[in-house]
């Protein structure tokens, strides 16, 4: 086995030995689902707006899972290998210290699609929720959602002083952004210019994309440059800053 | 050829200046010691050899090789152990050595390096449950996993109760025995005495001396002392006339004599000589801490004691 795939095998081994992780992961997203959905379609007023629509739910679940790796998990891993010295350690051996960096997204990233898996598949039988509908724009939708995520991650990674600091980061961030996608106040009922900065925040964004196409329809195209661009601009920075020690 | 060339060598963080022109060899086989207080330039100085950090002015030549420009062969050839680096908390030992040794071209054997380290019952204990010995022979087995030709080994022993330091110094003596060129890197005296075949001692960036540990003691020229009780009368003359003998003092019933190293067996057969008995003998050799107080008018422990703990990571 090369170096590459000996760190990816024991990042993984060293994610599912986090118990915290595997809660984030494949038990927190099905349980909110089931806490705030199942009252709200039981209920079945047939509500209008953002949150009556029944792909909302299942979308926010994935964009939660995605985002709780990203910008929770990634940056204080790599914030306490970089205090750790295990960033400067790695750079004694023959190996880039930066393969490390493409192990720890590689596994988180793996974990993210599980984690999504194992909520659609949850949301399919628990909710009774049809599987997406439009695939080829699910997958789109899904593919950019994180990708503009993660760099996010890096980027909290790269330029948090210390692992406490990403620690804090990363939540400070989370909840103004599952905000702003609509988890409280359905965007329909916000004033306009924060529904319009909500739109093409990066859960805002992941989120719509990801229920239009959950419910069939073509997700929007500026919503996805958008998320194209945060994840080019959000990874090029974090390249750029990256500090190793 | 040299294992290890240093001419020259100069580094400075904007207007600190860590390393002032640093010059020296290491040969096969040999353990050098890079010996002085914090913050004095060492970390810096072996960073540079290991090509962890760019040299401002100066060349450095590790196996032939320069370890910026080759700097992969370098790190195939060249194992390190790194002051106060970690692995992640549930990481277990024998996954580590395993992990670390898919790095390199040479790979030793896990099973034989965990016995040779003590580590063995310890394979499956993760790196949080071990020890702060475990860990820090953990991080040796690390370096040594590449079957290195070099092994560079930073303040190794710091942290460790005294058991553990002379465990580890043994460890040190067995990786040379395999073959292995020893750089250590450490602000204790006794460590490099009982250890080092020959030493540099740096201070504030320079290189105040380089010799075996017995040459410095006899360059520095400190003196033996001789301490013991007189059981009989004594005519301190009888001593001070003697050709080795510097100086003779009494401090209430103790009489004390100093010297170069053959003061003992003069003034042994001098008290013979006149039937004194004597009791209470001691001899106080010179130590290197003598010979560094010497050479550079500063006591080590107390210069390491007034550097404040942040400029430790770029000493």
């Amino acid at each position: 086995m090369n170096a590459l795939t000996k760190l990816i095998a024991v990042e993984t081994k060293l994610f599912l030995r986090e118990p915290v992780s595997l809660f984030f992961v494949f038990v927190l997203p099905i349980g909110l689902m089931l806490v705030f959905g199942l009252p709200q379609r039981g209920s079945d007023t047939g509500s209008a707006g953002q949150h009556g629509e029944l792909t909302f739910l299942p979308a926010l679940a994935l964009a939660l899972t995605i985002g709780m790796l990203a910008l929770f998990t990634l940056p204080m891993a790599l914030g306490i290998y970089r205090e750790r010295r295990v960033l400067r350690r790695l750079a004694t051996t023959p190996v880039h210290p930066g393969l490390l960096l493409v192990a720890q997204v590689v596994v988180n990233l793996v974990m993210g699609v599980a984690g999504a898996v194992v909520t659609a598949i949850g949301v399919r039988f628990l909710l009774d929720q049809s599987s997406p509908a439009n695939v080829p724009g699910f997958v789109l939708a899904f593919l950019l959602g994180v990708a503009c995520l993660f760099a996010i991650g890096l980027l909290i990674a790269a330029l948090a002083p210390s692992a406490r600091a990403a620690q804090s980061i990363g939540p400070a961030l989370f909840f103004p952004l599952l905000f702003l996608a609509g988890a409280w106040l359905p965007r329909d009922q916000m004033p306009t210019v924060l529904a319009r900065i909500g739109d093409y925040s990066p859960l805002g964004a992941t989120v719509d994309t990801l229920a239009a196409a959950w419910a069939g329809e073509s997700p929007a195209v500026p919503q996805l440059l958008v998320l194209a661009a945060t994840a080019v601009l959000g990874s090029v920075l974090a390249t750029r800053f990256f500090r190793w020690e | 050829m040299p294992v290890i060339e240093v001419e020259h060598l100069h580094k400075r963080y904007g207007e600190k200046v860590a390393v002032d022109d640093v010059s020296f060899t290491v040969e096969q086989g040999e353990i050098f010691g890079v010996l002085g207080p914090n913050g004095a330039g060492k970390t810096t100085t072996v960073e540079c050899v290991q090509g962890l950090r760019r040299a401002d002015g100066g060349s450095v030549r590790v196996l032939g090789l320069d370890p910026i420009r080759d700097r992969t062969e370098v790190r195939q050839r060249v194992g390190a152990q790194l002051q106060e680096s970690q692995l992640p908390d549930k990481l277990r030992v024998r996954e580590a050595l395993d992990l670390y040794r898919s790095f390199y071209r040479q790979k030793a054997d896990i099973d034989e390096l965990l016995a040779d380290l003590g580590l063995t019952e310890q394979r499956n204990t993760a790196f949080h449950k071990l020890s702060g010995g475990q860990k820090q022979r953990l991080s040796v087995a690390l370096a040594l996993v590449g079957r290195p030709e070099v092994a560079i080994l930073d303040e190794l022993t710091t942290g460790l109760d005294p058991q553990g330091r002379r465990d580890t110094w043994d460890l040190v003596e067995r990786i040379r025995d395999r073959g292995v060129t020893v750089v250590l890197v450490t602000h204790f005296m006794e460590e490099a005495e009982r250890l080092c075949d020959r030493l540099a001692i740096i201070d504030t960036g320079r290189i105040v001396a380089i010799d075996t540990p017995s040459g410095l003691l006899t360059r520095v020229g400190t003196e033996h002392r001789v301490h013991f009780r007189p059981l009989d009368e004594l005519d301190d003359s009888l001593l001070a006339a003697l050709p080795e003998v510097t100086g003779v003092s009494r401090s209430g019933d103790e009489v004390t004599v100093t010297g170069p190293e053959q003061v003992l067996q003069s003034v042994l057969a001098t008290l013979a000589e006149h039937k004194v008995r004597y009791a209470a003998l001691r001899v106080e050799q010179p130590t290197l801490d003598d010979a560094f107080v010497s050479l550079t008018g500063r006591h080590a422990g107390r210069a390491a004691a007034t550097q404040p703990p942040t400029d430790k990571r770029s000493s």
